[in-house]
């Protein structure tokens, strides 16, 4: 199994990188590749079995976009053949048509998505996440839990007449933004969301579902009991009324 | 009208402070708060110091604030500062009105303050240091700071354009900090233990700001902390105009070699970050015209304050506090590298969970995963507490990092560690708490003691 994960040397913030590294602890024939921003990505000629990005900072947000503005049309066709690719936290906002500065500043994005990205540097919006996700693998597909934080400078709009397919239907917290209830993207086997934790450290069966996703054999997570027991106590956290859910 | 509303700012914040002092309540930033409700403007018409010494940054700027201003009153001189409030605007605004009369002009010719890095865009519009020490910039609470890249962006912005910055050159996101104002830098040289790959989890400074390639490090310490340079282009870190070097840790001694000489400073403290504090602090006495006699006089009769470090002997044990600050995994990764580095057997308590966030919201403990838990799986560690509302998130992280279940205890209550210990004799007993909980930490350390002492001070 091989993962590819874009540019770590800058998409690295928040423990983001705890999600590969949780991967590769549960699963113990994971090759991961790590593509540095000067080297051509392997997913320009192959198929890797999941594609990882993870949040980074503003400026790095500018050569991600120019590096793979380079081969998007060779993500497109990956998002339509299939391919698996998990992006999270502001990694979502690369793959969008526009990442609007409130002081004006516009950044073109790949546009693969039609989506747009308002930023405001002087508030950052902070707040837990209760949301639902259905693994449409397993025969008995049901919905599964997902637990975890946002906190970010941004928050990203669906264009007008666009259809919106989220990742997650939020119970509690914001979705793509404050005003919809659909978290992230979700195309195929593409996999975006603004949920950082990290997202699969935090969220054991959502972990189990990529590894699924991705063909491994043997369906365990490292540390399961602790992971499972961290989990519940979360979902349980999260789901009382009581706790406080925005910083 | 302006002025009008500064001086009932000034005069309500002053009965403010009368009031606290007979309700006992010292130590508050409340008149700041009121001062700057009723007038905004209030810290560009409050009198202030003739010089003004400013320190930021994101990890070690109360231990050099409290070296400078102890280092001042060696020298007679009254300095305002902020030691007792917050290192916000109301903070300093508190400090300003206590020090001055009922016209708003300040008594004492020089300030010092700690500025929380954040708030240099309230504070800095309407004071202007003649020098600004920024010790570093690395990751803190992702809740509050984002990244050391957008603190930095926020200092370039509002960074006066006269102030004299001295700035750490083994940093390369403080070090590029206001590229137009003067500047000094400090550093260290290369030390004993020093890598030539960063294997910390955060490393903020990866590609050549100029080609974007990967760079390279002569030394590294942790995360970006180093010496680093770009095998393609040839971009470098700047010089040393104040280098550390040759530091003693049997001696506690660090040479520093200045513009015009080279003298041996006394240490406070052998871990690598306080080394940094006391380099920074050094530059600046040098900077403000102290000679190096006068500066090594300062040294020689200071400490670090107690609330970030101090340790007991008890029979057989060592009982030490530290500051591991809460969601900091710059700062925590830090304190576990410094734990399993020192020798002999060890037991942490670890409780800096959030204890703000447990009462209001539900901590986010992303920076888990950027702290280095795994310098926690040393042999010589041989039990780790952890306690607090985010117990289970702690377990599972230190399983992660390859600490085996056995040597995990845990327990809700934090006065209930002591009970965990398994104290089997000539070891140190090693209490993390946050900046939250200082007064928390003392206690269970106190309980720590009092247990030890019970037992005969002795192992099982």
């Amino acid at each position: 199994m091989k993962i590819e994960v874009l540019f770590p040397e800058i998409c690295n913030l928040y423990g983001e990188l705890g999600n590969i590294s949780y991967l590769q602890k549960s699963c113990a024939d994971i090759e991961v590749v790590e593509t540095g921003l000067n080297d051509e990505p392997i997913f320009v000629s192959e198929v890797p079995d999941l594609i990882y990005m993870g949040t980074m900072t503003e400026k790095s947000q500018l050569l991600v976009i120019e590096k793979l503005n380079c081969c998007k049309e060779r993500i497109v066709e990956l998002i339509e053949d299939g391919a698996n690719f998990l992006v999270t936290g502001n990694a979502l906002e690369v793959f969008g048509k526009e990442i609007k500065d409130v002081d004006g500043v516009t950044a073109e994005g790949l546009g693969i998505f039609d989506i747009t990205t308002s930023r405001d540097m002087m508030n950052r919006y902070n707040s837990l996440y209760l949301g639902e996700f259905s693994d449409g693998l397993q025969p008995d597909a049901g919905m599964m839990k997902i637990v975890g934080f946002k906190s970010q400078f941004t928050h990203s709009y669906w264009e007008d007449g666009a259809v919106q397919t989220p990742l997650f239907i939020t119970e509690r917290g914001p979705g793509l933004n404050p005003q919809i209830k659909g978290e992230g993207i979700r195309v195929n086997n593409f996999m975006a969301t603004y949920v950082i934790g990290p997202l699969l450290v935090l969220n054991p069966l959502l972990a189990k579902h990529i590894l699924r996703m991705c063909g491994a054999k043997k369906i365990d997570v490292a540390f399961e009991e602790a992971a499972m027991e961290s989990y519940e106590a979360r979902v349980r956290e999260y789901s009382n009324p009581d706790t406080g859910f925005y910083y | 009208m302006s002025k009008l509303r500064f001086f009932i700012a000034l005069w309500v914040a002053k009965i403010a402070i009368v009031a606290l002092k007979i309700t006992r309540h010292n130590g508050t930033n409340f008149p700041g708060v009121v001062a700057l409700k009723i007038c905004p403007q209030f810290l560009k018409y409050i009198g202030k110091p003739e010089r003004i010494i400013a320190v930021t940054g994101t990890n070690g700027k109360t231990t050099v604030s409290n070296m400078v201003i102890d280092a001042l009153s060696q020298d007679g001189k009254n300095v305002v500062n902020n030691r007792m409030g917050s290192n916000i605007n109301t903070g300093i605004a508190t400090s300003l009105i206590q020090n001055c009369g009922v016209m708003g002009k300040c008594r004492e010719d020089m300030g010092l303050f700690e500025i929380d890095e954040r708030s240099a865009r309230r504070v800095f519009p309407y004071m202007i240091p003649e020098y600004l020490i920024v010790t570093n910039l690395s990751r803190d609470s992702i809740m509050r700071n984002g990244h050391p890249e957008y603190i930095s962006d926020i200092l370039t912005k509002y960074i006066p354009q006269s102030t004299k910055l001295i700035l750490n050159a083994d940093d390369m996101i403080c070090s590029t900090v206001a590229p137009e104002n003067s500047r000094v830098y400090f550093g260290i040289e290369r030390m004993p233990g020093d890598l030539t790959e960063c294997n910390n989890l955060i490393n903020d400074f990866q590609i050549c700001p100029e080609c974007h390639n990967k760079l390279k490090y002569e030394y590294v310490r942790y995360s970006h902390i180093g010496k680093a340079y770009c095998p393609i282009c040839g971009f470098k870190a700047p010089l040393y105009d104040y280098a550390g070097h040759d530091v003693d840790l049997g001696n506690m001694t660090i040479g520093i070699r200045g513009k015009e000489a080279d003298v041996r400073y006394r240490l406070l403290n052998d871990s690598v970050y306080n080394i940094y504090n006391v380099v920074s602090a050094v530059a600046l006495f040098l900077e403000m015209g102290y000679s190096h006699r006068q500066v090594q006089k300062f040294f020689e009769n200071m400490s670090i304050v107690g609330s970030r470090y101090d340790e007991m002997k008890v029979g057989s044990y060592t009982v030490c506090r530290m500051l591991a600050k809460e969601k900091n995994a710059f700062a925590s990764s830090r304190v576990f590298d410094y734990i399993a580095a020192s020798k002999g057997k060890k037991e942490i308590i670890l409780m800096n969970c959030c204890q703000g966030d447990a009462v209001h919201w539900s901590e986010n403990t992303c920076w888990m995963y950027d702290c280095d838990f795994e310098f926690l799986k040393d042999d010589n560690i041989e039990n780790i507490i952890v306690c607090g509302p985010r117990v289970k998130d702690y377990r599972l992280r230190l399983l992660l990092a390859g600490v085996p279940d056995c040597k995990i205890s845990y327990t809700d209550d934090e006065f209930d560690t002591p009970e965990k210990l398994k104290l089997t004799g000539n070891s140190y007993i090693y209490v993390l708490y946050g900046t939250d909980s200082i007064d928390l930490g003392l206690k269970v350390a106190e309980k720590v003691v009092k247990m030890i002492r019970k037992k005969g001070g002795e192992g099982k």
